[in-house]
């Protein structure tokens, strides 16, 4: 894989295999303490696979069976309280009850002051155990686990996150790596400040999570990004074929429809993890600066991975939108401007060969096919270089609503999608 | 992919609450009881350290049952001192799951019974409270995906040729107990039907991916989902929708029809028990390939020929091959790698 920001030096680093390491949380009745392990799961790129809170209503036997079938490899405990810390030992005997002969056993993660990790210790007898008061730690506990097949090899979020942190010192503002891949799908924010705040949701991607997708979203979340009729039962069969089939690339425009409507969904599930888990998800929207890694850039046009990042993340400010596949330099594909208006609006773009006026109306998007660098004042100001496709005005109110009578809504993306030129024409 | 005798191993998971199971070393047969155990209901705790004055860690020592042992209500489960006796009894009907770590015991009374029966014949390699593992010879056919619960009986088939769909009036009630080879694709309607009819479980080229939704709840996967109870089973070969099964992979179905044979959902695969010798698989590659538009597998005879580098319909640029004069993608291509 070779990730950079800048475009003249992308770096060859050998990844690790993605083996999921599966992570129960066992929170507490603040629903901080569930937030703040969910954060650090989702930071180290972990999946959660169980979550257990202390006034969970399952029988002891009950939990018990949905730990042992969950198999998780850790359990996150996170406690913020002494009454946090005894409802998670009466969870941690369901877990002896249920896993208590798993080869090789779960490991017991403490998130809690040393005085309440030192409650939940006694409890976690015989499986190892470690405590962490900060998440921060608990990250670096977690990849150590994910990287112990293979130490020298990075995994692919610390690389996300890498890009992040170098796009937003190149850019001294806020950056955002948005990755779909097969089975993945990272949002890491990058401050100007060096700190980065990432939800790396394992199990939600484009190929073989494809399915998982359908199962979380709703088959007909996915099916009306599709810009063509398609019924439910033909896109389900279509996406659990996707799905067993690793590495599939889509040979056909329908086949490029559906992989781009589960990356659309994919972004929004991962977005709703963020939120879930505390993260800030307008800060995410707000980035100035966004960078799109994965299967979602290695689709054959720019417009087609501006299309998915544009409906998936829903950016509110004005974006510097680039991308850059796993096996490509990266590309600055489109400066895009978000307007919300009531009816129409008037934006004043500035740039090296003049000025021009846009007058743009409400549920549209509109491409000014300008180079270089560009100012926009008028309904929303800022600037930036238009890159591949020019100024992208998208004036489709935030959240964007999408008609749910197909016969509204496959005429709105077919004129979206011929504005950007994301397909080659009329089927 | 395809057909191929040898030795496999077929785990199986347990429920909690396992009372009984086969031994390490043991011989089974497919739809042998490997182990048995009780459903249970909401537990209760028993303070049991406290109550006896002792450390937790001493509570296993003076127990007067064995944990998971099935009791009456009042009988003594443990018990210390001579003239000034402290003791904990059971206080209901039921087992006595588990000894916490803070000496606690807990008890729970018994709702249900399950079994877990065998899908192999062989011997038992583990027997734990999580699992247990049988491995032993037959002959398999490694699908991609397999719903329900695992299912023994004899393989018949339901289809004459590999592009027929099964059709729900071809199955009836005089085929129950057996495992039935559906075609290219079986529908909610032949997989619910079969059920009802008491046939054990269906094999197909592909199944209904609604189908399966409509069955086994609306968030079944691609990967299949393993179930215990009474439920369908379903064993998927190439895909969903529609795949035609190669010859190589059918024809075997009309010599081995009539043999005992299982269906293991944990791993998707039919074992059919038939000696060694019983087919003979044709030495050729055997391919599939996913359609353009992932609606279908599709199957073509022997291996397919490199086409260089070549743009799709959709733009993208990527290794080609050519099977029967089309062209697809390298990547949307699976050969049977030992005979590619």
């Amino acid at each position: 894989m070779t990730i950079s920001a800048a475009p003249e030096a992308p770096v060859e680093v050998r990844l690790a295999s993605e083996r999921p390491l599966k992570v129960a949380i066992f929170h507490g009745r603040d629903p901080r303490s569930r937030a703040s392990a969910a954060r650090a799961a989702l930071g180290a790129g972990a999946e959660i696979v169980e979550t257990v809170g202390s006034d969970d209503a399952r029988s002891f036997a009950e939990l018990a069976q949905a730990l042992r079938d969950a198999g998780p490899n850790v359990v996150l405990a996170s406690a913020r309280s002494a009454k946090d810390a005894d409802g998670i030992r009466e969870s941690l005997e369901a877990l002896r009850f249920g896993c208590a002969t798993r080869q090789p056993p779960p490991r017991v993660i403490a998130l809690a002051e040393p005085k309440l990790a030192e409650r939940i210790r006694t409890a976690v007898r015989p499986f190892p155990f470690d405590a962490f008061v900060d998440a921060a730690l608990v990250i670096g506990s977690l990849r150590s686990l994910r990287q112990r097949a293979d130490p020298e090899a990075t995994l692919r979020d610390q690389l996300l996150e890498d890009a992040a942190r170098s796009l937003a010192e190149s850019a001294a503002s806020d950056a955002l790596v948005v990755d779909v891949s097969e089975a993945m799908t990272s949002c890491a924010l990058a401050r100007a400040d060096g700190t980065v705040e990432a939800v790396h949701a394992m199990g939600i991607g484009l190929g073989v999570a494809a399915d998982r997708v359908v199962a979380r979203a709703g088959i007909d979340r996915v099916r009306r990004w599709l810009p063509w009729p398609m019924d439910t039962p033909a896109l389900l069969e279509r996406v659990f074929n996707r799905a067993r089939w690793l590495g599939a690339v889509p040979a056909s425009e329908v086949a490029l429809a559906i992989e781009m409507a589960l990356a659309r969904e994919a972004i929004g599930l991962a977005l709703r993890e963020a939120s879930d888990a505390g993260l800030s998800i307008a800060a995410m929207r707000a980035a100035p600066n966004v960078l799109v890694t994965g299967r979602a850039a290695a689709f054959p046009r720019a417009a087609q991975t501006l299309v998915v990042a544009l409906d998936g993340l829903q950016p509110t400010g004005i974006v510097n939108l680039w991308r850059e596949p796993d096996d490509g330099r990266a590309e600055r594909v489109a400066l895009v401007a978000p307007v919300t208006t009531r009816r129409s609006a008037t934006l004043r773009l500035a740039h090296a060969a003049g000025r021009e006026e846009q007058r743009v109306a409400r549920g549209t998007i509109v491409v000014a096919p300008l180079r270089g660098i560009v100012e926009i004042s008028g309904a929303v100001r800022g600037f930036g270089d238009a890159g591949a496709l020019g100024i992208v005005i998208d004036v489709r109110g935030r959240p964007i609503a999408l008609p749910h009578r197909d016969a509204e809504r496959l005429p709105a993306l077919g004129r979206w999608n011929a504005a950007l030129g994301v397909f080659s024409g009329p089927r | 992919m395809g057909w191929r005798y040898g030795k496999w191993t077929a785990d199986h998971d347990l429920p909690v609450g396992a009372s009984e199971r086969v031994a390490i070393g043991e011989r089974v047969n497919a739809g042998d009881v490997l182990a048995a155990g009780s459903a249970l209901g909401t537990a209760i705790r028993v303070r049991g350290a406290k109550r006896l004055g002792l450390e937790p860690d001493d509570v296993l020592r003076v127990l007067r049952v064995t944990i998971g042992a099935e009791l009456t209500a009042g009988t003594v489960v443990a018990r210390t001192g001579r003239r000034f006796a402290r003791a904990v009894s059971a206080p209901i009907d039921g087992r006595l799951l588990h000894l916490g770590s803070d000496g606690d015991l807990y008890f729970a009374p018994i709702v249900g019974r399950w079994v877990v029966r065998g899908a192999l014949d062989g011997m038992v390699t583990r027997s734990d409270d999580a699992a247990v593992t049988v491995e032993g010879t037959a002959w398999c056919l490694e699908g991609i995906a397999a719903y329900g619960p695992d299912a023994i009986g004899e393989l018949s088939l339901g289809v004459d040729s590999p592009k027929e769909d099964l059709a729900p009036m071809r199955l009836d009630v005089r085929l129950g107990g057996r495992i039935m080879l559906g075609g290219a694709r079986v529908s909610a309607e032949a997989i619910t039907r079969a059920h009802a009819c008491g046939i054990s479980g269906l094999i197909a080229g592909a199944a209904n991916a609604s189908g399966l939704r409509v069955v086994y709840g609306e968030d079944v996967t691609a990967r299949g989902a393993p179930a215990r109870g009474d439920r369908p089973t379903v064993l998927c070969v190439l895909g969903s929708g529609t795949a035609t099964l190669p010859r190589e992979i059918f024809d075997p179905f009309g010599v081995l029809a009539g043999s005992r044979a299982a269906i293991h959902t944990a791993s998707a695969r039919l074992f059919v028990f038939a000696p060694p010798d019983a087919v003979e698989i044709p030495r050729v590659a055997e391919t599939v390939a996913l359609a353009a538009d992932y609606g279908s597998v599709r199957a073509f005879p022997g291996a397919c020929e490199p086409a260089g580098e070549a743009t799709f319909a959709s733009e993208v640029q990527a290794a080609a091959v050519r099977c029967g004069g089309e062209l697809f993608p390298r990547t949307n291509v699976r050969t049977t790698p030992a005979e590619a």
